[in-house]
């Protein structure tokens, strides 16, 4: 019988050091890992290190705060709510976030080379971008490939003519092995068994990928109901370190099945992000002006988290407003 | 044949996202991005191309939606679908393995070989301003069959070079010697295609033999040279065909009444 190891948020937050690498699960403003992601913010984390497929609110949230000193990614906004990551922008206008672009497909080789334990994973997509450009090759040109920090590659890609079948010249991705994985799962075991529903993102190589992971739990049941269905889940409990149960943890981005994104939380946050003054508004309100995540669902109150609930048959809201109509 | 009952009144989004459903072809397997993308293929699938399938790369491969997505990582994009699974199916299971006929992507800005700007303005080096970034666009349209660019005309958008060539066109750098090639050439065996049209509010592109943009129709209501004015390279525009066609009165109707019945993308 394996078991959880059940700690808090605050606990959890404690656990990560500042220049820490992190990857998280979800995609844009789904299923983030939000309750931490605030919690970090109010422990002050400094300089960490984000490797992700794609950023969202979260990323916003971190980097509005100075988090955050090196960005890898491909993309970050909060799509119809707020269509640019002011705060990641303003970073890197301003220099005080080193960013390092590759395409969204090639951040998948990178956490698929991650996730299997190989040192690249080769790709043909996205060839012939600037993205591949020596001079955009930003933490080379800080001077961070020289391989003092083991998570930064010697390299930002390399090209390699197809040894095996010559179908000319490929891609290598550097693999991405974060420190940590902030998860947000529906469902977890009482024995780590992890499930999500509906769309897997990269939330299962994302786990592989990291040293130690931290998932924060919708709600914790039964291994055994999850292993009656084993095909749905997607990690065995011993690739799991911590498990926090946190209700609404994904909250303002949307959990399939349990509650829809929040659109009015989002799109207010992305007017405050839009300057620096706006961000400390917004964070000294929701982040700062509460003592932990409880008190910020107090302050959301019943009415605007139930008007999110998802229809248990098709898995988000069919009674919110959404559009004009 | 009934002579088709076309549409006096409605607004450039909407021809828009009828022209681009008109590019779909009935079986295309059409990976689409956020937005008009997805308002074209949810209309061709109820018009023209009963048969085509959609593939969103958060993961869902032939979603069924009762309800329009507002993003492709969207839980109403999993509706239905025949899998769903994540991004590591959706860009090497089915983009990178050939499947994908049709992509359907947005762009801030394009030059006349088709290279698509979703990254910064001015020196990456030293941006002026950082857009979203790349998202999945570059691997989609790098591996599709056709690509097919919905965009705002403006002068400033349609760019002799754009200032970071996110999205890969017709004539593009080989890395690491930044030599400019065709696609064709840089992609080797890997090449499946490209680029074949650009819509916007004004009009349809496509490209030539050489890889360069031309005007292929205008919409109603303007003309070839107001097209050109709004370029600043020099369009050829001695290829139009004439005017778009306008959408029908069919087609409005179930742009607002049932793909977008809730007014997401259409106010």
């Amino acid at each position: 019988m394996g078991k959880i190891n059940k700690i808090t948020l605050k606990e959890a937050a404690g656990l990560i050091k500042d220049g820490d690498m992190l990857s998280f699960s979800g995609f844009t403003i789904w299923r983030r890992p939000m309750a931490l992601i605030y919690e970090l913010v109010r422990q002050g984390k400094k300089d960490l290190h984000l490797f992700e497929v794609n950023g969202g609110t979260h990323t916003e949230i971190l980097a509005g705060a100075g988090c955050v000193k090196i960005w890898e990614s491909c993309w970050v906004g909060h799509e119809l709510y707020g269509k640019l990551g002011e705060s990641v922008a303003r970073g890197q206008v301003e220099g005080s976030i080193l960013v390092e672009d590759y395409s969204h497909a090639q951040c998948v080789a990178r956490l698929l080379a991650g996730a299997y334990g190989l040192p690249f994973f080769p790709t043909a997509l996205s060839m012939g971008t600037d993205i591949l450009n020596p001079k955009f090759d930003m933490l080379g040109k800080a001077g961070l490939r020289d391989g003092s920090n083991p998570k930064i590659p010697l390299k930002k890609y390399d090209t390699i003519p197809d040894p095996m079948y010559d179908m000319g010249n490929i891609l290598l991705m550097p693999a991405a092995n974060p420190d940590w994985a902030l998860v947000y799962a529906q469902q977890v075991g009482d024995e780590g068994t992890v499930r999500v529903l509906a769309q897997t993102y990269v939330d299962l190589e994302v786990i592989k990928a990291a040293k130690k992971v931290i998932v924060i739990a919708e709600e914790i049941v039964p291994d055994s109901y999850l292993r009656d269905e084993p095909a749905l889940n997607i990690a065995p409990g011993y690739a799991i370190d911590y498990v926090i149960e946190q209700p609404f943890g994904a909250h303002p981005t949307g959990s399939q099945f349990f509650y829809d994104v929040d659109a009015d939380f989002i799109r207010a946050f992305y007017q405050a992000s839009k300057s620096a003054d706006g961000y400390k508004k917004f964070a000294d309100e929701w982040i700062f002006g509460v003592d932990g995540f409880d008190e910020y669902l107090e302050k959301l109150g019943v009415n605007r988290l139930l008007k999110l609930k998802a229809n248990s048959v098709m898995g988000y809201s069919t009674t919110m407003k959404r559009g004009t109509r | 044949m009934t002579a088709k009952n076309y549409a006096e009144n409605y607004k450039g989004a909407d021809l828009l996202a009828v022209a681009a459903a008109r590019e779909v072809q009935d079986g295309d397997i059409v990976f689409a991005g956020t937005g008009l993308p997805m308002l074209a293929i949810a209309l061709a699938q109820i018009t023209n191309a009963p048969n085509a399938v959609c593939i969103y790369e958060a993961g869902s491969i032939d979603g069924r939606p009762k309800d329009l997505p507002a993003s492709v990582g969207d839980a109403r994009c999993a509706t239905q679908s025949s899998v769903a699974a994540g991004l590591t199916e959706a860009f090497y299971g089915q983009l990178h393995s050939g499947y994908v006929d049709l992509a359907f992507l947005g762009g801030a800005e394009i030059d006349k070989y088709g290279n698509v700007n979703t990254t910064v303005v001015g020196d990456y080096a030293a941006p002026k301003k950082r857009f979203t970034g790349s998202g999945g666009n570059p691997d989609i349209n790098s591996f599709a069959r056709r690509t097919v660019f919905i965009m705002v005309q403006e002068k400033r958008r349609f760019k002799e070079n754009v200032d970071y060539i996110t999205s890969p066109g017709w004539r593009i750098p080989e890395w690491p010697s930044g030599e400019l090639k065709s696609k064709k050439e840089v992609y080797g065996k890997f090449f499946n295609g490209g680029l074949s049209a650009v819509i916007t509010n004004m009009a349809v592109f496509r490209f030539d033999e050489d890889g360069i943009m031309y005007l292929d129709t205008v919409h109603p209501g303007f003309t070839p040279e107001q097209v050109k004015e709004n370029c600043e390279f020099d369009l050829n525009i001695s290829r139009c065909r004439g005017v778009t066609e306008r959408p029908t009165v069919e087609e409005i109707e179930l742009l607002y009444k049932v793909v977008d019945k809730d007014g997401i993308f259409l106010p």
